[in-house]
């Protein structure tokens, strides 16, 4: 490959391929960071709950009529409401609980072991919230319906409440295993948690880093302000439901407001931060990679019309038209290699003031390697049609004054 | 001169449309992005109360668990206070004004009995909670500090609320049913949006500001529940009632503000809560290392992170995408003028300085970079309806993100810039031109 004389060429045009090699170099040291600050935002995107998301909906039940500030009314209400729930047609379960997946909090506890203290979160739930969820009690036992009833009421002498804990709960406090049947404390030591049994699956964001962490207690959730289900559907049903689940509701017990959300939906705003700044800079990278190669475009059209004259003299000394091509590639490939390895080094520079802004941003080496990668590509594509367009050049030309 | 160079410039981009079209919309995609992200930066990190960031200071003391870690909050201890300890701070006569506050959730009664109640976003707060956070009346005003203490039936709604319930009218004077009781209504907010919702940078930082705000002090006769955030390590035995834990929790779930205008009682004040808190450690509260802290707004919204920091990365990205996209132009803008040399050759040899035929083509750069900008700027309207959408839910506003004077003057600025950039060196290339060597060949 004749890379002598190529060089020796440039050098005397210097500017025009000092201005590829800038494009080049801050193009690269923008496209990597543009991609170690995506990565950071999708992790979050693509954490999974663990549950059925696509299928399930959570009711929220706002009471207004003063007959809910009863106990015994509300809890009623509360077992009514999911037995209508559960007669509707392409409802598949329906549970009363206070979590909702992806709110993006919920409540939590300390639990004591020996000497140490984990934080958890906690719900209450029914025994139907597994089969809601789709996810599956691995060890021990779901709660039965008395267990139900024996954790509503308020009794005070009741000092041991069964609980179904998550998997990742179960080998932080036991990493050893044998969490089933173990006694737990809650922190001022008056109540304890009897491990009844362990369920498979759970994620939900927490401002502390518990997501994976879950207690679950049996009892009614919900008071005078209050109440929710989180509803099942047969695949596909969801939309159609929503309207229903509400109509049926306010028809069985019209002394409440009803409100339906898809979980999809609450995590798409629980997400909206991270979408919005994935989606800004995919589209600043693509213009940016797109600005790029026409401008490449236009330098070397611009070099090519300005040499026909050296292109046509090569041309008529024997240089054939594969020549001229392979003359006007390497170049280019040689100015953006050159400013492949400007842009790495104004890349790191660049990845040091981002990471003080946003830590999780840190440039890796694969994220530049593929940089360089689609800049060769960009930048020999871009160059293919002008240089296509010098390799017409006629050896005529040569013979002639300007 | 100037108009005839502008009209040179002028004439030059009419006679290669292509060529000028690339170049604009070059220069217009680059504007666009760079004016919309820097917009996004702006709106988030413009000051949300100009004149008072440093005056309106935000109360914090770690009265947590002393056998816990640290609260795991980003500073390390609650970032909210107790009610117990709430009322004792409001005994100070150091600041000049203060308010703590929480978010409630009630139900409000229209008038009309066939229509649906609703349930409303309700803020409680003080009476100096207006003035202290410029809230904007259009009808009416707060309540006044005697209102505070019965508390007496008074609520401040929204304008939006206002609109629901009276048809927009001035409804000072007029009562609503709030839960179980009849509240006369003061004042009626002007449209009010802060950037911020600085008054609650423990919720919903960028949410609207609520329907209604209500005497702080009918938390106790109404038994109103926080519907934010509640920390809390403590349990009671036996089965105590609402008010009982009410009074003697270490439950945090208020936001505590004080206004203190100068260094002295800002130092006072500090003392005043070292005192408090070393009192209380007598009887056996707050057992942790003292840390009592007060923040300024303008410090709380570094510390806390309120801004995303994202936006921040992206705005300065979008500042080099400006940079790349200039540059990129530099090659078109070389090839036009050195076509024209034979031209420039005879303009220079009639005697036209390198000064001037440097300035004649500066010119015409900045022009396009004008033009370009105009477009690109029309163009970051379009950019940001998107982002509003995008963040409506986050915002619930239509124009969430919108430019402003500052703004449009920095797009100005950057598309000179641009021009600059692009054209600098071309326009440097044109004007060394040696005159003779094209007069040979005429």
């Amino acid at each position: 490959m004749p890379f002598g004389p190529i060089f020796r060429a440039m050098t005397r045009n210097r500017s025009r391929f000092l201005l590829i090699v800038a494009e080049v170099a801050l193009t690269l040291a923008i496209v990597a960071n543009c991609v170690s600050l995506i990565r950071e935002s999708q992790a979050s995107l693509k954490v999974e709950s663990g549950f059925d998301d696509e299928n399930l909906l959570w009711v929220g039940s706002r009471p207004f009529a003063e007959a809910f500030r009863e106990d015994a009314y509300l809890h009623h209400a509360i077992d009514s409401d999911l037995v209508t729930l559960r007669t509707l047609p392409g409802v598949r379960a329906a549970s009363n609980t206070s979590f909702i997946p992806w709110i993006g909090g919920g409540s939590s506890t300390e639990v004591r072991l020996g000497g140490n203290r984990y934080r958890t979160q906690i719900y209450g739930v029914d025994p139907a919230v597994f089969d809601t969820l789709g996810v599956t009690v691995i060890q021990g036992r779901n709660f039965t319906p008395a267990e139900l009833e024996a954790g509503t009421g308020s009794d005070p002498d009741k000092v041991i409440s069964p609980v179904v804990i998550s998997e990742a709960l179960a080998k932080l406090l036991y990493p050893n295993g044998g969490a089933l049947g173990k006694i737990i404390q809650d922190p001022s030591g008056t109540d304890s948690f009897d491990v009844i049994g362990v369920f498979d699956r759970f994620y939900n964001p927490y401002g502390w880093p518990i997501g994976e962490y879950a207690v679950f207690l049996p009892r009614r959730s919900g008071g005078f302000s209050n109440f929710g289900f989180l509803v099942r559907t047969q695949p596909g049903q969801k939309d159609a439901l929503m309207p229903e689940i509400e109509k049926a509701l306010l028809a069985s017990n019209d002394g409440r407001n009803v409100r339906v959300r898809a979980i999809q939906d609450i995590r798409r705003e629980y997400d909206s931060r991270d979408r919005a700044v994935v989606m800004a800079l995919n589209a600043v990278m693509i213009l940016l990679v797109f600005v790029t190669a026409l401008g490449i475009v236009g330098i070397t059209s611009f070099s090519v019309a300005e040499r026909q004259k050296q292109i046509g003299t090569r041309r008529a000394l024997g240089a054939t038209q594969g020549d001229i091509l392979r003359h006007f590639l390497l170049e280019n490939w040689m100015v953006t290699s050159i400013g492949a390895v400007l842009g790495t080094g104004l890349a790191y520079a660049i990845n040091v003031g981002l990471v003080t802004l946003v830590q999780q941003a840190k440039l890796e080496a694969w994220v530049l390697a593929a940089g360089v990668g689609l800049l060769w590509v960009v930048g020999l594509g871009a160059a293919l049609g002008p240089a296509l367009r010098a390799a017409r050049v006629a050896p005529a030309i040569a013979t002639r004054s300007v | 001169m100037f108009a005839y160079n502008l009209r040179l410039a002028w004439k030059s981009l009419l006679r290669n449309p292509v060529l000028s079209t690339l170049i604009v919309g070059g220069i217009a995609l680059g504007v666009a992005i760079s004016t919309a992200f820097i917009t996004v930066y702006h709106v988030f990190s413009r000051d949300p109360i100009p004149g008072k960031s440093d005056v309106l200071f935000y109360v914090q003391m770690d009265n947590w668990d002393p056998t816990a870690p640290p609260h795991p909050h980003e500073s390390g201890i609650p970032p909210q206070i107790s009610y117990r300890d709430m009322r004792e701070l409001m005994r100070s006569k150091i600041p000049v004004r203060q308010s703590p506050n929480f978010l409630a959730s009630l139900y409000v009664f229209p008038r009309d009995a066939k229509a649906r109640p609703s349930q409303e976003p309700i803020r409680m707060v003080f009476s100096d909670f207006f003035p202290m956070f410029d809230v904007p009346f259009r009808y009416g005003a707060g309540w006044g500090r005697a209102a505070d203490a019965g508390p007496e039936p008074v609520v401040v709604i929204s304008s939006e609320l206002n609109e629901r319930l009276f048809g927009g009218r001035d409804s000072v004077g007029e009562t609503i049913r709030i839960d179980r009781r009849e509240f006369r209504v003061t004042g009626v907010m002007a449209p009010w949006r802060p950037s911020i919702r600085i008054y609650d940078m423990n919720g919903d930082v960028f949410g609207e500001p609520e329907s209604v705000f209500m005497p702080f002090n009918w938390i106790e006769p109404m038994e109103i529940r926080t519907a934010g955030n509640r920390d809390n390590w403590q349990s009671f035995d036996g089965d105590p009632t609402y008010l009982e834990i009410l009074r003697r929790s270490e439950g945090c779930f208020l936001q505590m503000w004080v206004e203190l205008p100068d260094e002295a009682s800002r130092q006072a004040y500090a003392r005043f809560l070292d005192a408090y808190t070393t009192e209380q450690r007598k009887e056996g509260r707050f057992q942790r290392p003292l840390d009592n802290r007060i923040t300024s707004v303008r410090n709380l919204i570094q510390d806390w992170e309120v801004v995303p920091p994202q936006s921040k990365a992206i705005a300065a990205i979008s500042i080099l995408f400006l940079i790349v996209a200039a540059l990129n132009l530099v090659g078109l803008f070389l090839g036009k003028f050195l076509a024209r040399a034979p031209q420039v050759g005879v303009r220079r040899a009639l005697g036209a300085t390198r000064g001037s035929i440097f300035l004649q083509h500066l010119i015409e750069c900045e022009l396009v970079g004008l033009i370009g900008g105009a477009i690109g700027l029309l163009l970051s309207f379009g950019v940001l309806a998107f982002f509003n959408t995008v963040f409506r839910r986050m915002s619930q506003s239509e124009d969430f993100f919108h430019l402003d004077l500052t703004m449009v003057l920095a797009a100005v600025f950057l598309s000179l810039v641009a021009g600059a950039i692009a054209g600098i060196y071309p326009a440097w290339r044109i004007c060394s031109v040696p005159p003779a060597r094209y007069l040979r060949n005429q």
